[in-house]
């Protein structure tokens, strides 16, 4: 009996601990995120709106920028999320040879982009890619290109100068990751393979990979987020230009509230398309990455 | 036919010298133990005959070959691991037969191997678990399937059985000395369990520090000990050492009563020497005797040990032919035969 009433009043305690969170969670979490669930259903200009129903998402079937979007979208996580990994495990494999002359050198100058600032770095970007910037300069120099590379201008170019930004930004971080799961690697696994012949390439593929499986599904959910939620980088580089090649769904939203004539019903409704993308991409790898056994 | 032979093989690490020349000939299909404390470089030699460390100096034959700069894979040996070295996210079967994948062996073989490597060990039934499905004995057993399969000429184990329960590990160690039998393989094996060693090599090599204190049969080892550490090192319970001063015809033992023990004269009289007794010498009794007065009785059933010492001397372990009603604070007369008595110098080599 005592133990019940003591029981309970440290449930109160406890409940009066976590209040002061809950409180603050409740309203700038999950009140915002209830409201623009309300909102996506709203149809209407500034502060002037009625209830639409399903004519936000009816309207997403017919905008085709929206549309534009979402193929850019798609374009920077089907491209730039595999090579980013890719190369994430490769410098991570690479780096965690104890023999490699300098290694933490190497690990140090991977890893320090992720400490700069977004901004910052997409700034840096821009004007090395400017058609008079160093790049262009560099390729002249030495000869592989006779005219300047419209980097910025260019609807292809200019998609490649945002791959390649993220992927400068993104890649150390992701290699932290592989680098710290593979340190957990029993090292006897990897001599095993090799007193057995096993080359190089194959304990790669056949035991490092395999067994660094939850951190590759880990990082590739993260970044398949982040990718869907693209933002800085484009809006600084290149604005979405042109002619909305760079754009992606997270700038669309973004223009739709703050530069167009503001809708906020409709933004909210591409929120939550992004919310919906995310769940299902992630379930995906979730199943993909399943233990069969 | 693959026998080894090293020649004054070293290593350093760095400016630390680990190893300190070691000369050892092993001979093919035979069973050869590293024994000696921890830190003594056990791990280390072992590793460097499977290529993981690199020589520094000196001469490491395997067969007939140089094999100093030979890559692992290519010295016909196989190596079981402490911790097993098992690959996770295999099943047993694929443990066994991956290595084989990559020289260039056809499916069906593989599988022939891994079917008949599984019957020696009685692995059958596991083979479509996974490693973390199995409990250590059965790791290890998968482990040694892993070594078995490749065909090897020379197995290295470095303390397969350190991480198993005291029962398994008696189970194993005669699952190995049968599994030698029945491969007829050459096999090092690395220990510090001196049990191991004496009921599994055909010879045994006493490390310490980085030197060979002495190579031989077990009973060699145990009978006939070089110098003060092997024979401390080997047997159990230890040694007993006792303070001693040559005399004509014997050792005068100071510590314990100034009884004279006959021995032969192996050094000059009046030479301080350490007088070594194993425990299991005074269960025989003799015309020798130490009187002594017992501190602590272990009765282990078939056997009973006394702790006992004369007046100050250091304590006595004394097998007691089991005498089950000794007790603490019982006066006893420890009887030996003189002619068992083991002399070392102060140098701690053993005089003869
Ligand atoms: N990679 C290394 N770098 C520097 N020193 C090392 C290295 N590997 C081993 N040593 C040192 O070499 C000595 C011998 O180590 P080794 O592992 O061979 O001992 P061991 O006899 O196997 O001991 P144990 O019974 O504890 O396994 C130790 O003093 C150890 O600190
Ligand atoms: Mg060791």
């Amino acid at each position: 009996m005592a133990q019940a009433r003591l029981g309970r009043s440290e449930q109160i305690n406890g409940w009066l601990f976590v209040m002061p969170a809950l409180v603050l969670l409740g309203m700038f979490m999950i009140y915002p995120i209830l409201w623009s669930l309300w909102m996506s259903f709203q149809t209407g200009r500034g502060m002037n709106f009625s209830f639409g129903g399903i004519a936000n998402i009816v309207r997403l079937t017919q905008d085709p920028v929206f549309q534009r979007a979402l193929t850019n979208t798609f374009i920077f996580l089907i491209v730039q999320v595999p090579i980013m990994l890719v190369l994430a495990l490769l410098f991570a494999a690479a780096l965690n040879d104890s023999k490699l002359w300098g290694r933490s050198f190497f690990r140090t100058a991977i890893f320090l982009p992720c400490v700069t600032s977004l901004v910052a770095y997409s700034i840096l970007f821009k004007s090395m890619f400017a058609n008079d910037g160093v790049i262009n300069d560099f390729l002249l120099a030495v000869g592989l290109i006779a005219t300047p590379i419209p980097w910025l201008a260019d609807p292809f170019w200019a998609k490649v100068v945002v791959i390649l930004a993220i992927t400068w930004r993104w890649t150390g971080y992701n290699m932290i990751f592989y680098l710290a799961a593979m340190q957990n690697i029993d090292r006897s696994i990897y001599e095993a393979a090799r007193i057995d012949g096993v080359p190089a390439w194959a304990r790669f593929w056949h035991l490092t990979v395999p067994m660094l499986k939850p951190v590759i599904l880990f990082t590739s959910v993260i970044s398949t987020i982040g990718t869907l939620q693209l933002f800085d980088e484009v809006n600084t580089i290149t604005a979405g230009g042109p002619s909305d090649s760079t754009l992606t769904l997270s700038l669309y939203i973004y223009n739709l509230t703050f530069k167009f004539m503001p809708s906020f019903g409709y933004a909210s409704t591409v929120s939550y398309v992004i919310v919906v993308l995310v769940g299902i991409l992630s379930f995906i790898q979730f199943v993909v990455a399943r233990d069969r056994r | 036919m693959s026998g080894l032979r090293l020649r004054g093989v070293t290593k350093s690490f760095g400016s630390v010298k680990v190893i300190k020349g070691v000369d050892l000939d092993v001979a093919d299909k035979e069973f050869v133990v590293f024994v000696g404390p921890s830190g003594c470089g056990k791990s280390t030699l072992l590793r460097m005959i499977a290529g993981l460390e690199s020589v520094t100096a000196g001469e490491l034959h395997i067969g007939d070959k140089l094999m100093n700069d030979v890559d692992p894979s290519r010295r016909g040996i196989a190596m079981v691991f402490q911790s097993y070295a098992l690959y996770p996210h295999m099943t047993v079967r694929e443990n066994m037969g991956f290595a084989l994948r990559f020289a260039g062996v056809a499916k069906p073989e593989i599988q022939r191997q891994v079917q008949e490597a599984a019957r020696i060990l009685e692995l059958e039934p596991l083979l479509d678990r996974l490693p973390r499905a199995l409990s250590g004995g059965q790791r290890q057993r998968v482990a040694i399937g892993r070594a078995i399969v490749r065909h090897p000429e020379v197995f290295l184990f470095d303390e397969p059985l350190s991480n198993l329960d005291a029962e398994l590990r008696v189970h194993m160690r005669i699952e190995l000395a049968r599994l030698h039998k029945e491969l007829k393989t050459t096999i090092i094996y690395v220990t510090h369990d001196q049990v191991e060693a004496m009921t599994l090599a055909d010879k045994i090599v006493v490390l310490r520090d980085g030197i060979i204190e002495q190579v031989g049969t077990p009973l060699q080892l145990y009978d006939d000990p070089d110098n003060l550490f092997v024979a401390g090192f080997i047997g159990s319970p230890k040694m007993n050492f006792l303070k001693g001063v040559i005399v004509e015809g014997g050792v005068r033992l100071p510590g314990h009563g100034d009884v004279v023990v006959p021995a032969r004269e192996v050094a000059a009289a009046g030479t301080p020497v350490t007088v070594g007794l194993r425990p299991e010498h005074f269960a025989q009794g003799g015309p020798a005797m130490i009187g002594v007065r017992v501190e602590l009785v272990e009765h282990l059933g078939g056997e009973t040990y006394a702790y006992a010492r004369h007046g100050q001397s250091e304590l006595m372990t004394l097998a007691t032919n089991n005498a089950r009603d000794l007790a603490a604070g019982d006066t006893y007369e420890a009887r030996f035969d003189p002619a068992e008595l083991l002399v070392f110098g102060a140098d701690g080599k053993r005089l003869r």
